[in-house]
C-alpha cells in the first residue's frame, strides 16, 4: 500500500472547492452515459486543483452532487493516482521497474531520499516526496521519473541533483 | 508467405515529418482517405477484410481482431461501442504512447472505421494517467476531427454518426484487461468481469462493446485504403503485418521500432538497435513485456518475432516488448521486481492471484535480503503452479509464467543467492 493511501493525519484543513472545479465536475456529470462515469475525473479535477483529495471533497461530491460516498470512496482507494493527504509541493513518481532497475532506478530513488531527510533534519519541509511506481513505458529512456506533470528520462545519481534544482533549491 | 524484411511503414509513417501528430499533415499524406472508402462499403464487408487482413490484437493476446468484430450481434439496434485500450502498462511496453505522438489521427481515422463496422456510434480512448502529454496530444486531435467534420452526428455527408471522447485512467495496471478497463470507464474499480459474457455482447454499461488495442486500431486504415491483400503479404502467413517493437535495456539504441513479424530477433538486436553497449553481454531477453517467460541466449539464436515462433520457444510475443537482460542483472532482482509489480497490482478479486503473488513476493523478499530458505525455489514452483488458470483474468497467469521460468532457466542462480546469503 502507498504512503499515500493513508488518510490524512495531519489534520491539514482541506481546501475549498474553486468555482472553477466545481464547473468542471458539473461538466463531468453530464459528459458520460452515467453519472457514476464522472467519479475518476472528478477526483483528478481536485487532486488538479487542490492537491489531494480529503474527506471533506467526498461529502461534497455525495451531497452536491449525488456521487454516492461508498461508490468514490472505492474508487479513490483502489486506483494509486489520487493522494488522501497533503502532497509534497513536488511529488517524484519514479519508475522501479525492470528496466529502470536494471539502469540504477534504486541508485537514484536512494539520492533523492538523502535530500528528502537533509530537509527534515534541518527542520524544514521537504519540497520533494518520491515513491517508487510501475512502469511508466518510457523504458527506451530510462531511468525514467516524473515531478510534478513533467516526465524526466534517462536519470541517473549524476544528473538528478540538476534537474531537481529546477523544482527547489537543494539542501548543501 | 509474407516479406519478413521489408521495414513497410505502417503505423510509423508520420515518424520525424514535422507537425506529425497535426490534422492537416495526416490529410496531406493520404489521411482520412480510408474512412471514405469505409463509407462506400458495406459494415460486413469491412469486418471481412479485417479478417481476411489477419489482423491480429496487438495489445499482447493477439486475438483475431476481424472475429471480436464480428462477435458484436448485428441485428442489436444499439447503443454499442468502441473503446480504445490506451492504458499501456506492460513493463517492457512503450509503443502506444508513440502514435499518439506520431500520429493521433490514425487512430481516430481506425476507430471511426471500427465503430462504421460493428454500428457503434460512440467511442472512448482510455488512456493511463501518467501520460500526461500523450493525453493532451490525444484530446487535440479529438477537437481538430471534430472541427473537420471527421467526428461528429453526419460524417463526411454519410449519415454515419460517431462521436469519440477521452477517459484518463488513474493508476492501475488491471485497467488493461478489457473488462477492468471497461470497470473503470464505468467509474468503478478497475476489476475484470467474468467472461463469457464477452465484451462484445455486455460491455460497457452491458451493452455490446469492442475493445481494441491502440496500435490494432491505427493499423485498421491501411488495411481498409490498400486491401488485405496488401496486409497479407507483410510478415509471416500466420502473423501477417507489422508490429511495433519496443527494445530497451543495454543497447545503442533503443526505442520503438516497426517491423514486420517475422522479422529476426538477432538483426533487430545487433542491427537495428545497434547491438550491445560496450562492456555488456547479453544475459537474457524478456520477448513480450514482463507477463512474458523469460529466453536465454541460447533460446534467442535464429528466432524470429512473430506469434508462433516465440510461443514454440516457450513463450510470447505479447505486447511486443523486448526487454534485453544484460550481465549486471541479478536474476534475484528481477524476479523481485516482477512479482513486487504483479502483487501490487493484484485486484484483489480472486484468491490464488491476490495470495499467490502475496507469497511469491514474500519470498523473494526473503531472498533478496539474504534470508532465503533451501526449499523456496520449489515453494515458488507449487504456488506459481496453482496460480495459473484459475482466475476470472490472467493478470495471476501473467505473474506465474514469468516465475517459472525465471526459477527454471535461472535457479542455479537463485539457489546460489539463497546458499550464500547474498542481498540482492
Amino acid at each position: 500500500m502507498h504512503d499515500h493511501h493513508k488518510p490524512n493525519t495531519k489534520s491539514e484543513p482541506a481546501p475549498a472547492f474553486t468555482p472553477a472545479l466545481r464547473k468542471k465536475i458539473e461538466g463531468y456529470l453530464t459528459r458520460y452515459e452515467t453519472k457514476r462515469s464522472a467519479i475518476l475525473p472528478a477526483l483528478h479535477a481536485i487532486q488538479d486543483e487542490l492537491g489531494w483529495i480529503a474527506d471533506e471533497h467526498v461529502e461534497i461530491l455525495d451531497k452536491d452532487y449525488g456521487l454516492h460516498r461508498v461508490q468514490v470512496r472505492e474508487v479513490l482507494t483502489f486506483y494509486t493516482a489520487y493522494r488522501q493527504k497533503k502532497p509534497a509541493k513536488n511529488p517524484i513518481m519514479f519508475c522501479n521497474n525492470i528496466v529502470c532497475c536494471m539502469l540504477g532506478a534504486n541508485e537514484v530513488i536512494d539520492k533523492i531520499k538523502g535530500h528528502i531527510k537533509k530537509y527534515e533534519e534541518r527542520g524544514m519541509e521537504a519540497p520533494f516526496s518520491v515513491e517508487g511506481v510501475p512502469c511508466l513505458c518510457v523504458c527506451d529512456g530510462a531511468p525514467a521519473m516524473i515531478v510534478n506533470k513533467d516526465r524526466h528520462l534517462k536519470v541517473t545519481k549524476d544528473n538528478v541533483d540538476e534537474i531537481l534544482e529546477r523544482y527547489a533549491e537543494l539542501p548543501r | 508467405m509474407g516479406d519478413t524484411l521489408n521495414k513497410v511503414k505502417i503505423t510509423t509513417a508520420f515518424e520525424g515529418k514535422p507537425n506529425a501528430r497535426a490534422l492537416k499533415t495526416y490529410v496531406d499524406n493520404g489521411g482520412y482517405t480510408a474512412l471514405k472508402k469505409a463509407f462506400s462499403m458495406q459494415p460486413a464487408q469491412i469486418i471481412d477484410e479485417v479478417k481476411a487482413a489477419g489482423l491480429r490484437g496487438r495489445g499482447g493476446a493477439g486475438f483475431p481482431t476481424g472475429m471480436k468484430w464480428g462477435f458484436v450481434p448485428k441485428d442489436d439496434k444499439g447503443p454499442k461501442y468502441i473503446v480504445c485500450n490506451n492504458d499501456e502498462g506492460e513493463p517492457g511496453t512503450f509503443k502506444d504512447r508513440y502514435i499518439a505522438e506520431c500520429n493521433p489521427h490514425m487512430l481516430i481515422e481506425g476507430m471511426i472505421i471500427a465503430g462504421f463496422a460493428i454500428g457503434a456510434n460512440k467511442g472512448y480512448i482510455y488512456t493511463r494517467f501518467e501520460f500526461f502529454e500523450e493525453i493532451r496530444w490525444l484530446e487535440i486531435a479529438i477537437k481538430e476531427a471534430y472541427d473537420a467534420g471527421f467526428l461528429g452526428d453526419n460524417i463526411l455527408g454519410s449519415g454515419f454518426k460517431f462521436h469519440l471522447d477521452h477517459y484518463t485512467g488513474a493508476g492501475a495496471y488491471i485497467c488493461g484487461e478489457e473488462t477492468g478497463l471497461l470497470s473503470s470507464l464505468e467509474g468503478k474499480k478497475g476489476q475484470p468481469k467474468l467472461k463469457p459474457p464477452f465484451p462484445a455482447v455486455s460491455g460497457y454499461l452491458h451493452r455490446p462493446t469492442v475493445v481494441n488495442n491502440t496500435e490494432t486500431l491505427a493499423t485498421v486504415p491501411f488495411i481498409i485504403n490498400n486491401g488485405a491483400a496488401a496486409h497479407k503479404a507483410i510478415g509471416t502467413e500466420k502473423s501477417p503485418g507489422t508490429k511495433l517493437f519496443c527494445i530497451s535495456g543495454r543497447v545503442k539504441r533503443p526505442g520503438v521500432y516497426e517491423l514486420p513479424l517475422g522479422y529476426p530477433f538477432e538483426k533487430l538486436l545487433n542491427e537495428d538497435a545497434g547491438g550491445m553497449l560496450p562492456g555488456y553481454t547479453l544475459k537474457a531477453c524478456i520477448p513480450g513485456g514482463s507477463s512474458a517467460p523469460i529466453l536465454t541466449p541460447e533460446e534467442l539464436k535464429g528466432l524470429t518475432l512473430d506469434y508462433e515462433a516465440i510461443t514454440a520457444k516457450g513463450s510470447m510475443l505479447g505486447s511486443g516488448a523486448i526487454m534485453i537482460i544484460d550481465n549486471t542483472m541479478s536474476m534475484v532482482e528481477l524476479l523481485k521486481v516482477t512479482v513486487d509489480f504483479y502483487h501490487h497490482e493484484s485486484c484483489g478479486q480472486c484468491t490464488p492471484c491476490r495470495e499467490g503473488t502475496g507469497w511469491l513476493a514474500n519470498i523473494m523478499g526473503g531472498i533478496a535480503a539474504g534470508e532465503g530458505k533451501k526449499d523456496d525455489i520449489e515453494r515458488m514452483n507449487e504456488i506459481s503452479a496453482r496460480m495459473g488458470g484459475r482466475t476470472i483474468c490472467a493478470l495471476s497467469d501473467a505473474a506465474a509464467m514469468p516465475t517459472m521460468s525465471i526459477v527454471k532457466k535461472f535457479g542455479a542462480e537463485i539457489a546460489d543467492y539463497i546458499e550464500r546469503g547474498i542481498r540482492a
